[in-house]
């Protein structure tokens, strides 16, 4: 299947990577390929509305009339926040379990049966939406009842979330196969957090499931109607369940490209999986951070719950802030790149689009997104930031600067190692990831300083500009220029990483391990040497001094943020 | 060493964790201890808490509480517009497709009060602000079939500005409201409040009290008197002008016209339409169904003599009401 590739394999159907040394089967491959092109795809038809969305929040230009924005922004939000994600995910499956095993994939016929409804889901959605009608409305992302969205779309989006349902199917049977055949073997860290990955994924497919079902019963009449409060719970499993799995899949992507291109190695095996565990248990309510300002949920189930997942997920988050860094160090010592407190991270392929992605990803991640959720996640603090335009700034932190440049760095390598194409416009391959995390980290702090500075309001077309008043968020303008101006670099860096990826395909010249080097150390090495040449026993002590630079911008951070709040009236008893 | 991407040999379990590893790991947890406990105290020690009494109300019933509190609360005009004084400690707020009910209101600063919101259809959000220190806000969710009262208090007088940040449909962007802090004279409020010198006396305007009377939607306040459009070959009537504490309302709202007269409704803003709730026998007139916005028109050459009566759905309760008389 598909032409794209240079690779051969041999009788069986299997090929050795020259480059990670994993033993790869053609029906893994061939579905990693299927799955990660149609993400591509979905993923410039996102970019596409992202233009005319940014352009009418951007005032000055106004690209929309409000009734096309808020369709426009409903295309934008599918496309990215689920159809990107979930088709990209669901080859991260495929190549944490049968690649990383060396083994075929199991059921793949299911593989071909999730991939059809998926994709039948995928543009049902996107019609349904874009011919929206009075009486409908269209559904944002979130579509909350009562307001009523068309019953095809809500027809459609079932039938997206069971195609992933199926499509998960094959990677759990390769888990089942592996385990019968290799009982004692332990699953690689890789293979490892890839399971987690999908259990969460099925939690928040079928809360999915749970959700839209008995909303398109009550769409067409079966239902008499349907509580909104029990909607935004239901809701919120798959709202922010798919958003863990975009957490733990950019995590195990971290894990992987860190090791394939600079020589990271596992701090330890030990931590590392007990924070992939305490994903599963504390991710479950932690839906509940979405309703911190909802009238009808009480304050201690808010409370509690806000705090488990802090107690939890973010604890799990926080660990592997350290291990993924300090692995790199670890590992990077132990070859020989060390060199003082950081001569580990300037010495590594910073010239690599692949890495430099992976690490921007890391640090912007942790510091634009993973801090402003857990203060927006603060019951109280929540009251300014809920619904305001710091809402989309923090997550367009964890699932553009996120997630989605550390999707690109491994689309880098899935084009040399899965195509074995090598990249076409290599200076701009190199730059392309600096410019699209520069500019969107400016898009996301502008974003975050309009919400909660000045309260500008999320989901709106014309701040400057509301009927029937004189006031308006005139004073905000400033920050509204630098946002449409980031914004378009911001889509200019994307555009190119699309263009590259697809110019790579058609025209890329045949990559080959021979020939070009991947990362800066010997991978022989790497993969020789007893277990016991502690990796403990490295120094870390330059991730160190990152993770306190870290926590102290959090404490100081939050610190400003409840200020804020004190500076606000006296509400509640 | 030991790869992500090999099963790791041995006992990896039992292996010894790097000393700096280990520390961080008591940092992350200790601030996630502290994160709660600073969530908990706050409920104690802070001034801001999401946290207020929640009733089961059906979206009618909820409006009927805020039509209640509107009768018994008296009227402050401020620099031409009209606040309402609430008659006790109660301030309600009732958020609708596309308007805030209740607002404006003038509260006293320094003073609690038991601000009560709800929703007379879809979900809306509260989003409140200090016109002069926009930092100064808040938002709180608004949701059907439910009622939430939190108490709050304002020191720093001024105008308070409340938006909907939360999509309602296509009038979401012109949802608008505010409330005013500020010390003022007593003003009469309670049952007396209803029959004070705000004309809002029951069915004794012309038409039968249809503009003036808020039996049937709220009382047109943009209504002075009749237009009279007599001799005029073509007469507009602009849909969605200023008035009424927003753009709820038909310019002129009553007007006189000749038999045989085309008279031209032109929408100048969004969400609005011309029902029609009484008309002659023998009128072919049956409005604008839809919500149309800004630029729509439309035209109908009135033959029948008599009295069309006409209102806007949405905006009923705000007083968007029309008359064109036949003569």
């Amino acid at each position: 299947m598909f032409g794209f590739s240079t690779y051969e394999y041999d009788s069986d159907g299997f090929r050795e990577c020259g480059v990670t040394g994993l033993r790869i089967h053609r029906s893994a491959e061939d579905m990693v390929k299927l799955y990660g092109l149609t993400a591509i795809v979905a993923l410039v038809v996102g970019g596409l509305f992202a233009i005319a969305v940014a352009m009418t929040r951007w005032e000055a230009i106004g690209m929309l009339d409000p009734g096309r924005f808020y369709k426009y922004l409903s295309m934008h939000a599918w496309n990215l926040l689920i159809f990107w994600m979930v088709f990209m995910e669901i080859a991260i499956l495929y190549v944490g379990g049968p690649f990383v095993l060396g083994r075929r994939l199991s059921l793949p016929s299911l593989a071909k049966v999730g991939y059809g409804l998926m994709l039948l889901g995928a543009v049902g959605v996107n019609v349904a939406i874009f011919v929206t009608s009075a009486p409908n409305n269209v559904p944002l992302l979130t579509s909350y009842v009562p307001l009523p969205s068309s019953w095809q779309f809500y027809l459609f989006a079932i039938v997206f979330l069971l195609g992933a349902v199926v499509a998960a199917l094959p990677f759990f049977a390769t888990i089942w196969w592996e385990r019968q055949d290799n009982p004692g073997k332990t699953l690689p860290l890789v293979a490892f957090g890839a399971f987690v990955t999908s259990i969460i994924a099925l939690e928040a497919l079928l809360g999915g499931l749970i959700t839209y079902v008995p909303t398109l019963a009550w769409r067409v009449g079966v239902l008499e109607s349907l509580d909104p409060v029990w909607y935004r719970q239901m809701y919120w499993i798959v709202g922010h369940g798919t958003q863990q799995i975009n957490l733990v899949a950019m995590i195990v992507i971290w894990y992987f490209l860190t090791h394939v291109l600079a020589g990271a190695e596992v701090a330890s095996q030990k931590v590392s999986r007990i924070a992939f565990v305490m994903y599963l248990f504390f991710i479950n309510l932690g839906a509940a951070h979405h309703l911190m300002s909802d009238p009808a949920v009480s304050a201690g189930w808010r409370l509690w719950n806000t705090s488990y997942s802090a107690y939890g997920a973010v604890v799990a988050s926080m660990i592997h802030a350290f291990a993924i860094p300090a692995g790199l160090e670890a590992g990077r010592r132990a070859k020989g790149k060390g060199g003082g407190l950081f001569g580990w991270l300037w010495s590594s392929p910073w010239d690599d689009p692949g890495y430099s992605a992976t690490i921007l990803s890391i640090v912007l991640f942790g510091f634009l997104g993973g801090i402003t959720g857990v203060m927006m996640g603060q019951m109280q603090l929540n009251m300014t930031w809920h619904n305001t335009l710091a809402v989309p700034g923090h997550f367009h932190a964890t699932v553009v600067l996120g997630t989605t440049l550390a999707f690109m760095g491994l689309g880098y390598y899935v084009l040399r190692l899965v195509f074995g194409r090598d990249w076409i416009l290599k200076p701009l391959a190199r730059i392309q990831p600096y410019l699209y995390a520069g500019a969107m980290a400016l898009v996301c702090l502008m974003m975050m300083y309009l919400g909660v500075l000045f309260g500008v309001p999320r989901r709106h077309p014309s701040v400057m500009d509301i009927p029937g008043t004189e006031f308006s968020f005139e004073a905000a303008q400033p920050f509204f220029a630098v946002f449409g101006v980031s914004a378009v670099l911001a889509i200019v860096g994307g555009a190119l990483f699309a263009l590259i990826a697809v110019g790579t395909l058609l025209f890329g010249d045949r990559f080959s391990v021979d020939t070009a080097r991947v990362g800066d150390v010997d991978r022989a090495a790497a993969d020789g040497g007893d277990e016991d040449d502690a990796v403990h026993e490295q120094s870390m002590r330059g991730t160190f001094v990152l993770t306190l630079v870290f926590l102290a911008t959090f404490v100081v951070l939050t610190a400003l943020n409840w200020y804020l709040l004190s500076n606000t009236w006296q509400i509640g008893a | 060493m030991s790869s992500p991407l090999d099963d790791p040999d041995g006992n990896w379990w039992d292996r010894k964790v790097n000393r700096r590893e280990t520390i961080w790991l008591g940092l992350s947890a200790g601030w996630a201890v502290s994160l709660f406990g600073w969530m908990l105290g706050w409920t104690e020690f802070g001034d801001q808490n999401n946290i207020g009494q929640n009733y089961e109300v059906s979206p009618e019933r909820y409006q009927e509480k805020v039509s209640a509190y509107k009768d018994a609360a008296g009227t402050l005009a401020v620099d031409g517009e009209d606040y309402l004084v609430p008659d006790g400690e109660d301030v309600y707020v009732g958020a609708f497709q596309w308007g805030f009910d209740g607002l404006p209101v003038v509260v006293r600063p320094g003073e609690t009060y038991k601000v009560h919101l709800g929703t007379y259809d879809v979900q809306h959000g509260f989003s409140a602000r200090n016109e002069s220190n926009l930092s100064q806000q808040i938002s709180l969710q608004m949701i059907p079939g439910y009622e939430w009262v939190l108490e709050m208090s304002w020191d720093d007088p001024g105008t308070y500005q409340v938006v909907c940040n939360e999509f309602c449909g296509n009038g979401h962007r012109s949802m608008h409201g505010t409330f005013l802090v500020a010390d003022h004279d007593a003003v009469e409020t309670g049952a007396d409040a209803g029959e004070g010198g705000d004309g809002q006396s029951e069915a004794s305007g012309p038409y039968g009290g249809w503009l003036t009377s808020d039996e049937t939607g709220g009382a047109a306040g943009n209504f002075e008197s009749v237009v009279d459009e007599t001799g005029s070959s073509s007469v507009t009537v602009e849909v969605g002008a200023d008035g009424n504490g927003g753009p709820f309302a038909y310019a002129p709202p009553a007007v006189t016209v000749d038999q045989g007269t085309t008279v031209t409704f032109d929408w100048i803003s969004t969400g609005h339409n011309v029902v029609v709730e009484d008309a002659p026998d023998g009128s072919d007139w049956s409005g604008v169904e839809s919500l149309e916005g800004d630029g729509y028109t439309h035209e109908h050459t009135f033959d029948e003599p008599g009295v069309y009566k006409y209102y806007c759905d949405p905006h009923l309760r705000n007083g968007m009401k029309g008359v064109v008389e036949v003569v």
